[in-house]
């Protein structure tokens, strides 16, 4: 089968300063794999070279086969992968939860002077609809719960249809009922866009409960005894 | 006079126009500086543009064209130190607002530039603009509301989350200190129209009271730029006819309907 992401002798860090050594991890299509780690254990930086946000000392990783390490194509990358980042803004000016989730489809059919088309504001309205916000599409950003905020961040890296979606955190602050109801729209939206996914979270308890895979990173490398397959 | 007499004044005619152009574009930029939180920063621009004004009054150059383009040096300047040095705008800003106010009267002390002459650098007065002040106003107007125009979308991902914008391919970093640097001139033009010291009534109170009120970023480019050109024209109107001190009035005019905002209930 086929793999979304493939890492090989992955060696990343900051200046000459090494956070990640050697790391080896396939993600198969289709697949929800979890990362478990300490704060500080590298799990962002981890996205950041995924994102290509960040350049990598050694190794290369591949999406969909494709070495982006080596590949130029950062537009491409952009249209395959979704990312909900760790730190959630939710503004501080006034913008709609229906307008915030159609600027996720930014650069895929609109940008600059070319207006998003009937289809853009569809897709975002089913997205929107996937993730229970439809009747709040006309609500302030600014007065959603930590909750909503979180189910419209997925809701707008969902919004250019990318194949992998990179969740950082997505369940931290969180109650036990905002995080069931995150997992179950994670479930859902597994299933509507087949995607393959791969989350960072504090949260074991939760990682097991929600993917196929939980992976533990620690000294900056994956901990083989703590890997478990449902 | 009566207020039809004052609209035959050429001064008067120009403030008007300055007014009206300076208000409906001019605070826009107030909405950047709430945004991004950007008190300080806005607070050491002033500064440095009193560095400028003291330059320019020890060499008995213009002050005020003095104190513009010193702001438009350092707007061009914080944003591309922040991101090179990773610090944030308030750190940048606290460095350059303590070092030029201190150089200012260092300069004021050595070339004995009398007390009332650096006063005016803090009182500007929307009655003194010149065809050429207008011009300038206008061009800096119509670059805003281009820029706006143009990135209507791109300001909002931006604003909303530059981490998301940078990852869609929007060119953040260009945008923000293009944004940074016209807020700098509008600074500066602020100065000449209320004074250094009000330059608040003309930036940042409708963009404030514009927030409250508005339910998306359209309705807050309009709300922003209509209160803004209510505010000085307004306050202009209102300091003839009452014969007071033109920027402290259209300051407070700005200070009403911020409070009428805060008063009116968000549902
Ligand atoms: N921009 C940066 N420059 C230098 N070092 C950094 C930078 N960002 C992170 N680091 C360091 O890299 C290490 C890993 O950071 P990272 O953010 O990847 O951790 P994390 O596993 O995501 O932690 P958390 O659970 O707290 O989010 C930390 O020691 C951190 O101090
Ligand atoms: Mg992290």
């Amino acid at each position: 089968m086929e793999n979304a992401i493939e890492l090989r002798d992955l060696t990343m860090g900051y200046g000459n300063h090494t956070i990640l050594r050697n790391l080896y991890l396939n993600i198969k299509v289709g697949e929800f794999v979890s990362i478990f780690g300490e704060n500080g254990a590298g799990k962002t930086t981890l996205f950041k070279g995924i994102l290509q946000l960040l350049p990598i000392m050694k190794g290369n990783i591949k999406i969909f086969n494709v070495d982006v390490t080596k590949s130029n194509e950062k537009t491409w990358l952009r249209s395959q992968i979704g990312y909900v980042p760790q730190r959630h803004n939710q503004g501080n000016f006034p913008i709609t939860v229906f307008e915030a989730t159609l600027l996720g489809r930014w650069g895929s059919s609109f940008s600059y002077f070319k207006k998003p088309s009937a289809e853009d504001k569809e897709v975002a309205k089913d997205i929107l609809q996937l993730v229970d916000l439809s009747h709040l599409s006309h609500q302030d950003c600014r007065r959603l719960s930590g909750g909503q905020i979180q189910r419209l961040n997925i809701a707008r890296a969902l919004a250019r249809h990318p194949r992998i979606l990179l969740l950082d955190e997505p369940n931290t602050h969180l109650d036990i009922e905002s995080q069931q109801k995150l997992d179950n729209i994670l479930h859902s939206i597994r299933k509507e866009y087949h995607l393959s996914i791969l989350m960072i979270s504090h949260d074991q308890l939760h990682t097991r409960r929600v993917s196929d895979r939980v992976v533990h990173l620690r000294n900056g490398t994956f901990q083989k005894d703590l890997e478990l397959v449902i | 006079m009566t207020l039809l007499e004052f609209f035959k004044v050429p001064i008067f005619q120009r403030a008007l126009i300055g007014a009206i152009i300076a208000g409906g574009t001019i605070s826009l930029l107030g909405i950047v500086i709430v945004v991004f939180n950007m008190t300080t920063l806005r607070f050491a621009l002033m500064h440095f543009g009193l560095l400028g004004g003291a330059i320019g009054l020890s060499l008995g150059a213009n002050p005020l064209t003095a104190a513009i383009t010193a702001i438009a040096i350092g707007s061009l300047l914080f944003g591309p130190l922040s991101d090179k040095f990773k610090l944030d705008t308030g750190i940048i800003g606290g460095f350059f607002m303590t070092g030029s106010i201190a150089v200012a009267f260092l300069l004021f002390y050595k070339a004995g530039v009398p007390a009332l002459d650096v006063f005016s650098l803090f009182t500007g007065s929307i009655l003194t603009l010149t065809n050429s002040d207008i011009v300038f106003v206008a061009v800096l107007g119509l670059i805003i509301l281009t820029t706006y125009f143009t990135f209507f979308r791109e300001i909002q991902l931006i604003f909303y989350d530059a981490e998301q914008a940078e990852w869609l391919g929007v060119p953040a970093q260009k945008i923000r200190n293009g944004l940074l640097f016209l807020t700098g001139l509008a600074i500066g033009v602020a100065m000449k129209i209320v004074g250094a010291l009000l330059i608040d009534a003309l930036i940042l109170l409708s963009a404030m009271a514009a927030m409250r009120i508005a339910k998306n970023f359209k309705q807050l480019l309009v709300i922003t730029s209509l209160l803004g050109m209510l505010t000085t024209t307004g306050g202009l109107l209102l300091s003839m006819v009452m014969d007071l001190p033109t920027g402290a009035t259209i300051t407070l005019t700005g200070v009403t309907f911020l409070l009428i905002s805060i008063m009116i209930p968000t549902k």
